[in-house]
């Protein structure tokens, strides 16, 4: 009894008057009280679990912003469009030109054949793997803003790749869909009951937000293996948006302002490697895997049959003769009983890791700010120029100067050069058809379910269920 | 007349009793059966104390009372008696055994024994006797079908895995139906500890931690129902709660007991599937309406339908018999030894069992449990303490991936499973050979320990203060391996680039600590007891999962310190603390009319600050009419008893930490920074599930209780569901876990019989029956049309409910299944048409239930029954042509204009004009039918050898099957579980001996 006066964490009594409450109470059974009285609610309270961190812990460190934004990295590499099985190379390369569909996943065969559903499982984790990311983006940016421990040069570099992220992620969500809303806040209720906004406006706030990562990550250091974004890639981004929406000057000269600041690689055998200089964003890819790139992995053609992909004769045949590019990125498999031939993407070659990768999967090159510039500047009729910079693509790839002297035929031709240059990344071809009013003319011959409103992918149905506020669906679905 | 009583006695009077009071005197005598064998252990106590002695081995006893008290004789299994001791100093009695299950039983209710004919509660009970006379693996197969309102569904065949039970419905949305499990007055974790990345292939990372207790060392399995029974549970009693009473020693001669059976267990039923001819004839008829006839004379194009093109179309293998047609062999042996004398028991039993499967290779499964048990009680009875302890381990390997699918679907003519070398062939690359699964090795081991304490001590002969001690703790390892050889050796995969091996360790323990004080007062007539008591309860889970991969060679893939690269796929830890107060106060006039409340105020870490802690609670009444002096001399009805209770209970199944606003390791890293990732949409603000049971039931006794009626009638309510609201995927998640204002009502009957139908010196025949009728409704959810669910669910329909596509069947002119057009708009889409309402939960199920004896020998008949819609194999495959197997029924596809046929043109799925057509097929009302059954769940013949051996030996010889026989119009491979890729509950047949001296 003694000791538990001294010793007792008990809050509410003291033994005497524990004692009249109770005069009766024998010294054996007194614990009993005891354990009845230790009872307090703080029994029912725990700490968090170690695999866990609460939130707010997460933005008062940079560490764990850069472990938030590792996260985002991986989900785009594994599981959204851009990168990983089923994304926007091999489903939108199916879907144009590039490639042809060999196996029997229905998802991917509603898309080869332009036969497309609203309830399509790879566009439905398209869209939504799209919106988790752009969560996660927009949590670092509402953590990091309210942080009172961040550095201000450590809150610009969060706070520039999570915009970038932001904006990358509507860019491509966009170019598929059509009208989408532009998310930029965590409030669950605000981002459940969201309506669409017109195209032109998600286009602004995609330049107004990769503007700003711009200038954010303008002191960022540079990352040697180019994993992570920086203003190169900001301004790379924007580039394209620039030329996406035509506005010919700013792509022009944002185009202009990356080459000057990077080196062509000029051996294409070695574009591809992870040291090559052209690059400016890569994903680094998953060590513990069977694959060092997902490119390699789902493109080589290992087998006859057994194969998922490979590259149309259409694509073939737009190789112009001596195109060192035909023989350094196609490669061919022939069945064992020699009747089959088949080409693939050869871009990436390594398949197994058996030690470090060679090969990251590289998501923005210095090449297409070169085409970029082209094409901007074949629209505001600086031919020569225009014709420079098509040439410094060409040359490197063994092809003499191009011929083409007029605007029509130069855009011509640097569409063709979009095509044999960056067949399979990202379903570049398709959104090249697209904005340049080419697709009904170049896939429907070869799409015999081809319908206007194949433009458009449709919201996926759930989605629609869910949120009534999306309505209406794309035409066609 | 139950009580025979030797001495010539008169039955006491309680009025003048009191006055009679006089000095102490022994009181001595011996206890026999009816045919004179002394008994030993029959408690003997003097009415209104705590004294008591128990018999001796002799059968003799010796006890303080005075002339003016009744004394008490009660053992299990034998009639209660009350005998006044008036002036005698001898007595002798003869305990008769019961004849059914009422009088002297008394049943667990968890902090407290009642009994049976007193209770006021809702309480089932499955008796050992019933447990072993089957050769099952796990308690749950025990139970199945034999307790009304509990229904029980194995999910595999696969040895070591999982059960689903529901306990009167499922009452939440989120779909959570398990119920609290207590063994010995300790809770037990019932949560799979399995990981995904391991085990969902084989069992569904459903591995029953219920496995670890052999149905043999349970003495008894007590479910509570009702609000009565199982508000003193609070908050984790929503789903009802089953309370596991393993075996104790009993006083008397040390007992040995040897227990060995042999079992065969094989698939007992195959599907009708497709012979190579009728196979290869609806592939080539499906490539040809597909429009690729032309290709397929064409060399070519050979690779992409090998089946057709280059395996031997003679060739016809029965993949079922070859995958899943094996003999599982089961050999089990039990030892016991139990004993002791008045004041201290034990028993110590151990069990051994090793089962393999019906898979093709060396799969086994093998479990030892050792089980102890310590009873005292001091000489003056005022101190008492029991100790009990479960040890477990169990080895089960398995293949990665349950080989069911395969059998129901491989090409009749797969070429052969091995080459000339004894290698697995892989003809060519044209084949995924199915026993490259085997080299994919699955292995779980599993570690259980369960130990209790029990010590009570009467402080006064009125108060008894008591407390259980219990602890737990439940080991899991098991690793997956993946070496190079399992795949395609054209893959060029190497043991140093391709071979993996996954282990996961998890780890669950608890202890809790409940101090309890009870007390009981008889005023003349009424009786009072009371009990309060408060618990305080820990339990940690961690679990951690690594890979490893990359090995110098196969031979060293179980050591990843060998391997290349490692990744940790999971390491976590919850914590999980509980804390309760709980109290029952029961009052008693008379054994006529009772009144028991129960209530209990639990606090749960797995909420937010403010919103721990719910109060339960729950009022039981009970009026025995048949002591009313009306009826008191009926000779018709022996027993009534009309009885009634409502309460509320809870439930704090949502998983730990949802309150917490965190980042969650993920275990990946990127450029070498490890990764986080948001886990959750805050909500702060969730509580408890609630759950309000009512209760009426009417007890009936006939004929001396010969025949026992009970039948209730319940209805349960639960609201403030827990659910995961779905959100729209811009939100970043796919649902928010908080509380919705929906009602899910469960309501039903349940009606069990138990009759004693012949009961003669050399022949006697027992019957029991019972049926449940549930039904389960949801009554409220605000908003539903606008909600998500508005697909999932109809307000006065069940949650078990599924929308389907209206099959209209085949057009004889096109040839495709055409479906109703609800909405009119000429296309058949995904949520508009699917209007057509199927219920997969339950009409009604049950069992009955013979046992004979005749002389020496018994019979043991017991039959469950269900009613009940199911998919069938058309959910599994709905055309010919696919480059997998079907059933015959197939065959009569459509295949000319014109043509009545129930299936439609054959497809080889190449052309997407057809996908709809069957794809929706497979998601209408075609693709469920009835799938009731009555199954013959256990048959046991036991024989005795006449006359014990010169030293005393027993032996008794059995033979017991389960699941012989099953009567049911389902075409799939098992109505139980309606899945096709998994294997059914197995046809078991077992041999035994039993020895016992």
């Amino acid at each position: 009894m003694k000791n538990y006066n001294k010793n007792s964490k008990h809050k509410f009594y003291s033994r005497k008057k524990m004692e009249k409450l109770i005069p009766k109470m024998k010294n054996r059974y007194f614990f009993l009280f005891f354990l009845g009285c230790i009872s307090c609610s703080n029994f029912v309270e725990v700490d968090p679990p170690k695999n866990s961190l609460i939130s707010e812990t997460v933005f008062e460190d940079a560490s764990t912003v850069r472990s938030a934004l590792a996260n985002i990295y991986v989900k785009m590499r594994d599981q959204s469009m851009v990168s990983g099985r089923n994304g926007l190379s091999t489903s939108m390369g199916i879907y144009s030109d590039e490639l042809d569909y060999y196996l029997f996943d229905t998802n991917n065969t509603q898309i080869y054949q332009h036969s497309v559903l609203a309830s399509n499982a790879i566009i439905t984790s398209w869209w939504s793997n799209a919106f988790t990311i752009i969560y996660a983006a927009n949590d670092i940016i509402k953590g990091v803003e309210n942080s009172v421990s961040l550095s201000p040069d450590e809150k610009d570099e969060f706070l520039g790749q999570a915009l970038f992220i932001r904006g990358y992620m509507h860019s491509l969500l966009v170019a598929l869909f059509g009208d989408i809303p532009y998310i930029t806040t965590t409030n669950y209720i605000e981002n459940n009951e969201v309506s669409r906004s017109p195209i032109a406006i998600v286009y602004q706030n995609i330049i107004t937000d990769v503007k700003e990562a711009a200038r954010l990550l303008e002191n960022s250091p540079t990352n040697s293996e180019r994993v992570i974004p920086n203003k190169g890639v900001a301004n790379a981004l924007l580039a394209r948006m620039y030329l996406y929406t035509k506005n010919w000057e700013l792509a022009e000269s944002t185009a202009s302002n990356i080459i000057s600041s990077y080196t062509l690689e000029t051996d294409i055998n070695k574009l591809f490697l992870k040291n090559s200089s052209s690059t400016l964003w890569q994903f680094k890819p998953n060590g513990i895997s069977d694959r060092n790139t997902y490119e390699a992995n789902q493109f080589v053609i290992r087998f006859i049959p057994g194969q998922a992909f490979a590259l149309s004769p259409k694509l073939l045949n737009s190789f112009e003769s001596g195109d060192e590019r035909r023989n350094a990125w196609v490669g061919s498999k022939t069945s064992s009983d020699g009747l089959t031939t088949l080409f693939f993407a050869n871009k990436y070659k390594s398949i197994f890791n058996v030690t470090e990768s060679l090969e990251h999967s590289i998501i923005f090159r210095l090449e297409e700010q070169y085409l970029i510039r082209a094409e901007a500047k074949a629209h505001l009729g600086i031919i020569e120029e225009s014709q420079t910079d098509l040439n410094t693509i060409r040359n490197r790839a063994g092809l003499a100067n191009t011929t083409a002297s007029t605007k029509e035929t130069l855009l011509t031709a640097i569409l063709n050069e979009r095509f044999v240059e960056f067949f399979t990344e990202q379903g570049q071809r398709w959104f090249d058809l697209k904005r340049t009013e080419e697709a009904k003319n170049e896939i429907a011959t070869i799409k015999s379910n081809w319908n206007d409103t194949d433009l458009l992918l449709p919201i996926p149905e759930t989605e629609i269920e869910v949120n009534p506020n999306l309505k209406p669906q794309n035409p066609g679905y | 007349m139950y009580m025979q009583i030797s001495a010539s006695t008169t039955f006491h009077t309680p009025s003048i009793s009191k006055k009679l009071a006089g000095l102490q005197a022994t009181i001595k005598g011996e206890i026999t059966d009816t045919n004179g064998v002394p008994l030993a252990g029959v408690a003997v106590m003097v009415e209104g104390s705590r004294s008591g002695v128990t018999s001796d081995i002799d059968g003799n006893f010796s006890i303080q009372a005075s002339p003016n008290e009744v004394l008490i004789f009660s053992a299990l299994g034998f009639v209660t008696q009350n005998v006044p001791v008036n002036q005698q100093n001898t007595l002798r009695i003869q305990m008769v055994e019961a004849i059914t299950q009422l009088e002297g039983i008394t049943l667990n209710a968890g902090y407290y024994t009642v009994k049976e004919k007193e209770r006021t509660g809702n309480i089932a009970k499955l008796s050992a006797k019933i447990i072993e006379k089957q050769p099952v693996n796990n308690p749950l197969a025990a139970m199945q079908g034999h307790l009304s309102g509990v229904n029980i569904v194995q999910s595999t065949g696969v040895p070591g895995g999982g059960f689903n039970i529901e306990i009167r419905g499922r009452n939440f949305l989120n779909g959570g139906t398990e119920p609290l499990y207590i063994v010995d007055g300790v809770p037990y974790g019932s949560e799979s500890l399995a990981s995904v990345n391991i085990s969902v292939g084989i069992n569904g990372a459903n591995i029953s931690p219920l496995n670890a207790m052999n149905p043999n060392d349970i003495e008894s399995i007590e479910v509570l129902k009702d609000a009565d029974a199982t508000a003193i549970y609070g908050s984790r009693a929503a789903n009802g709660v089953v309370l596991i009473t393993t075996k104790k020693g009993k006083a008397g001669k040390t007992k040995f007991n040897v227990n060995m059976s042999s079992t065969l267990g094989t698939v007992s039923h195959f599907l009708d599937l497709m012979n190579t001819e009728q196979y290869l004839e609806v592939r080539r008829e499906g490539i040809i309406n597909d429009g690729f006839g032309p290709l397929l004379e064409n060399p070519s194009f050979d690779r992409i339908w090998p089946d057709v093109k280059n395996w031997d179309p003679n060739r016809y293998t029965d993949w079922q018999k070859e995958l899943i047609g094996g003999t599982a062999y089961r050999n089990q042996l039990n030892l016991s030894v139990s004993g002791g004398s008045a004041q201290t028991q034990f028993l110590i039993s151990g069990a051994y069992q090793n089962e393999t499967t019906v898979f093709p290779g060396d799969s086994k499964y093998g479990k030892a449990t050792v089980n102890t048990s310590i009873n005292h009680q001091s000489k003056d009875d005022r101190f008492k303490i029991n100790f009990s302890t479960i040890y477990s381990r169990e080895t089960n390997n398995l293949p990665r991936t349950d080989l069911s699918s395969e059998a129901y679907s491989m090409e009749p003519n797969a070429p052969e499973l091995y080459d000339e070398n004894g290698n697995l062939n892989w003809e060519n690359n044209t084949f995924d050979n199915p026993l490259a699964l085997l080299q994919e090795d699955y292995e779980v081991n599993i570690n259980t320990l369960i130990a209790n304490a029990g010590i009570s001590y009467d402080l006064t002969t009125n108060l008894e203060f008591k407390t259980s001690l219990g602890f737990t703790a439940y080991n899991l390892d098991s690793y997956r391996i993946l070496p190079n050889t399992a795949r395609n050796p054209s893959f060029g995969f190497t043991p140093e680039s391709y071979s993996t091996n996954t282990t996961n360790s998890g780890s669950r323990q608890s202890w809790i600590v409940e101090p309890q004080l009870h007390w009981k007062q008889q005023w003349n007539k009424l009786g009072m007891t009371v009990l309060v008591g408060t618990t305080f309860q820990q339990q940690t889970s961690e679990k951690f999962v690594i890979s490893g991969r990359g090995f110098p060679s196969n031979d060293l893939i179980r050591n990843l310190s060998a391997a290349n690269t490692l990744q940790v796929l999971e390491d976590s830890d919850i914590e999980y603390n509980y804390q309760a107060f709980f109290g029952r106060i029961n009052f008693n006039w008379d054994r006529k009319y009772i009144v028991n409340l129960t209530g209990r105020r639990d606090g749960s870490s797995r909420f937010g600050p403010g919103k721990q802690f719910g109060n339960f609670g729950a009022v039981g009444l009970a009026w025995l009419f048949s002591e009313e002096s009306l009826l008191k001399e009926s000779s018709f009805l022996s027993f009534g008893k009309l009885r009634g209770s409502y309460g509320t209970t809870g439930s704090d199944n949502i998983g730990d930490y949802q309150f917490l606003d965190t980042y969650r390791v993920s275990g990946f890293n990127y450029n070498g920074v490890g990764i986080i990732e948001p886990s959750g949409i805050f909500n702060p603000l969730f509580g408890w599930e609630a759950n309000k049971k009512l209760e009426v039931a009417l007890e009936l006794g006939f004929f001396n209780d010969r025949l026992l009626l009970n039948s209730s009638w319940y209805q349960n309510r639960s609201s403030n569901q827990l659910i995961g609201i779905p959100l729209a995927a811009t939100t970043g998640f796919s649902s928010l876990t908080g509380n919705f204002d929906a009602t899910v009502e469960n309501t039903g009957f349940e009606f069990d019989l138990s009759s004693t139908n012949i009961k003669g010196p050399n022949f006697q025949w027992s019957s029991n029956f019972n049926i449940t009728i549930p039904e389960n409704k949801l009554i409220k959810f605000p908003g539903l049309e606008t909600s998500a669910f508005v697909n999932r669910y109809i307000i006065g329909e069940p949650l078990s409910i599924i929308k389907l596509f209206e099959s209209q069947g085949v057009n004889p002119d096109r040839g495709i299944y055409e479906f109703k057009d609800y909405n009119g708009d000429g296309n058949i889409t995904g949520i508009e048409d699917r209007k057509f309402v199927e219920d997969f939960s339950p009409d009604f199920f049950g069992g009955i239930g013979n046992t004979f004896s005749y002389k020496n020998i018994s019979l043991d008949l017991f039959f469950q029954f269900k009613k009940q819609r199911g998919y069938n194999s058309i959910r599994a495959q709905s055309v010919a042509g696919f480059r997998s197997n079907g059933s015959v029924d197939l065959l009569e596809r459509w295949q000319q204009i014109g043509d009545n046929s129930p299936i439609m043109l054959a497809t080889a799925s190449l052309n997407p004009s057809f996908f709809d057509a069957f794809s929706n097929q497979r998601f209408s009302n075609a693709a469920v039918s009835d799938a009731s059954f009555v199954r013959l769940r256990n048959i046991s013949l036991t024989y005795n050898l006449p006359k014990p051996l010169k030293n005393g030996m027993n032996i008794s010889m059995y033979v017991q099957g389960q699941n012989l026989l099953t009567i049911t119009g389902y075409d799939g491979p098992d109505p139980e579980q309606t899945s096709q890729s998994i294997l059914p509950p197995l046809r078991q047949l077992t041999l035994g001996l039993q020895l016992s001296f």
